[in-house]
């Protein structure tokens, strides 16, 4: 049978075609990466590949690329050191064409906690004052996207401790919780399997509560003195705490600031006549005194 | 060095109850929920050929801590900018180009990533078709940020000249900011599987 150039011309293309088809499948084949579709941070691992001769293999992750020759056919070796941040990784085999693939390195098991507590120091009874937040990471510091239970373990001066619980969403747990009722340093213990992280948060007398002076008078000066300052759970206000004694008399009016030493605050004012005194601290007023011969 | 921000804002859903007293300083925005765009098309001192991703931020869901106007606005823009740093970094192999957008675990990765791309000679260059930043978390004392970032991005992967590698297609990650002096950095990027979102 006689072919036309144009039949033959058809008839190498066909061949071609078919040779082409007998050729692809194997060079797909050769340049072929099987990659696990997670991997945990710091565990090696091994990535096979199929076909023969050399290949020039990439992984780039976040903080590592990786370039080396290798022979196709053999199981890829992938150090614990190569994979230690968690994130997206490509793995690229060329030979020459490139083929890639991609996987995931999750975060290992929880190693270190972050731990914010949130303020340093706090009125007692306050309601709602105290906040803490953990993140979780694993000994890569990665964040750990699992959720994690985190024990907040509360530890006043004085009284019970108690804890409260929380569980992480993408690496984070937060709580909020009031102050206790006495003053003093209360730590706050944040524990995620056997790794913990200590915070001392001072908790600090509130505001003054049944505020009271007396006054002792001499010739034309009256001493005005606190009883010892307190807030309303007996928790003594700190020395420094400003208390305002106001005197209103002929001569008019007259305010002094006084610090409080040792618990109480005194002042001495000089007397015009009758005079009107008052007490405050803060937000509290404290008693009033009518000075002309009687309280 | 000119450069643009372009912001629209519209507040929702205003809770009054949950912005606590004292917790929201005079001067800031008592709103709990926002939705912000920031488009900056403008270019930078450090690297002028580049422009600024879109960043769209997304607060609405955001706990414990509402976010208050500049604040998210600083956010959207000193996140762009580290993208824009990141993508020149990356292609330049210049580990100055990271700029000072980003601070801890994220600068040393990066550090560390651009030195070994400039060993082996690999480059990677990003095309960013923008970001949706959702931010999910606002520590009380306002020291830490966490948002979730759907990035439209084409990553081409060279090595010298020859392209290794492209993947055009969504990116998660999650990221952790924090505040300094002038700015919030970007203290951790790790890219996650899309069903963290």
């Amino acid at each position: 049978m006689q072919r036309t150039i144009p039949g033959h011309f058809a008839f190498c293309k066909r061949i071609a075609g078919l040779a082409l088809l007998c050729v692809l499948p194997g060079w797909a084949w050769a340049a072929e990466l099987h990659v696990p579709a997670t991997v945990e941070a710091g565990q090696g691992f091994s990535i096979s590949t199929a076909g023969s001769g050399q290949a020039i293999f990439y992984l780039v992750g976040p903080d590592h690329v990786l370039k080396r020759t290798v022979s196709l056919g053999n199981d890829l070796q992938i150090q614990a050191s190569d994979v230690r941040a968690a994130g997206r990784y490509q793995a690229i085999l060329c030979d020459p064409a490139c083929t890639s693939a991609t996987f995931e390195v999750t975060a290992a098991p929880p190693a270190h906690l972050s731990f914010f507590l949130h303020p340093s120091r706090v009125p007692v009874s306050t309601p709602d004052s105290i906040d803490a937040a953990a993140f979780v990471f694993d000994r890569y510091f990665n964040l750990v996207l699992t959720p994690a239970a985190v024990d907040f373990r509360i530890t006043p001066a004085s009284g019970a401790g108690f804890s409260r619980q929380g569980v992480t969403r993408d690496g984070v747990t937060w709580m909020h919780m009031g102050s206790t009722l006495h003053e003093g340093p209360v730590q706050v213990t944040a524990t995620v399997g056997n790794v913990e992280e200590k915070r001392v948060i001072q908790q600090v007398a509130a505001e003054a509560c049944g505020l009271r002076m007396k006054a002792l008078t001499s010739a034309n000066t009256v001493t005005l003195e606190t009883d010892p300052v307190r807030d309303c759970s007996g928790n003594a206000l700190p020395d420094g705490t400003v208390v305002s004694f106001t005197k209103v008399d002929k001569a008019g009016k007259s305010t002094v600031d006084t610090p409080i030493k040792k618990g109480i605050a005194r002042v001495q004012f000089s007397l015009h006549g009758p005079a009107q005194i008052s007490v405050a601290c803060g937000v509290a007023l404290g008693n009033e005194l009518a000075l002309n011969g009687k309280l | 060095m000119k450069s643009m921000a372009e912001g629209t804002l519209a507040f929702r859903n205003i809770s009054p109850g949950f912005v606590k007293a004292g917790f929201v300083k005079a001067g800031m925005v008592k709103a709990a929920i926002f939705v912000m765009t920031v488009c900056v098309v403008g270019c930078a001192q450090s690297a002028p050929a580049v422009q600024l991703p879109q960043v769209h931020l997304d607060a609405a869901r955001l706990t414990p801590r509402p976010i208050e106007e500049l604040t998210g606005t600083t956010v959207a823009r000193h996140y762009a900018l580290a993208w824009r740093n990141l993508a020149v970094a990356l292609e330049t192999n210049q580990a100055e180009g990271l700029g000072d957008e980003f601070t801890g675990f994220a600068q040393d990765r990066l550090k560390q990533r651009i030195g070994e791309q400039k060993q082996t000679g690999v480059h990677v260059r990003i095309v960013d078709h923008g970001h949706r930043l959702k931010a999910v978390f606002y520590s009380s004392d306002g020291a830490a940020m966490q948002l979730l970032d759907q990035a439209q991005l084409e990553i081409q992967t060279f090595d010298g000249d020859k392209l290794l590698d492209t993947q055009n297609a969504p990116h998660e990650y999650i990221v952790l900011m924090t505040p300094g002096a002038d700015r919030w950095y970007v203290r951790d990027l790790e890219e996650v599987s899309a069903k963290t979102f």
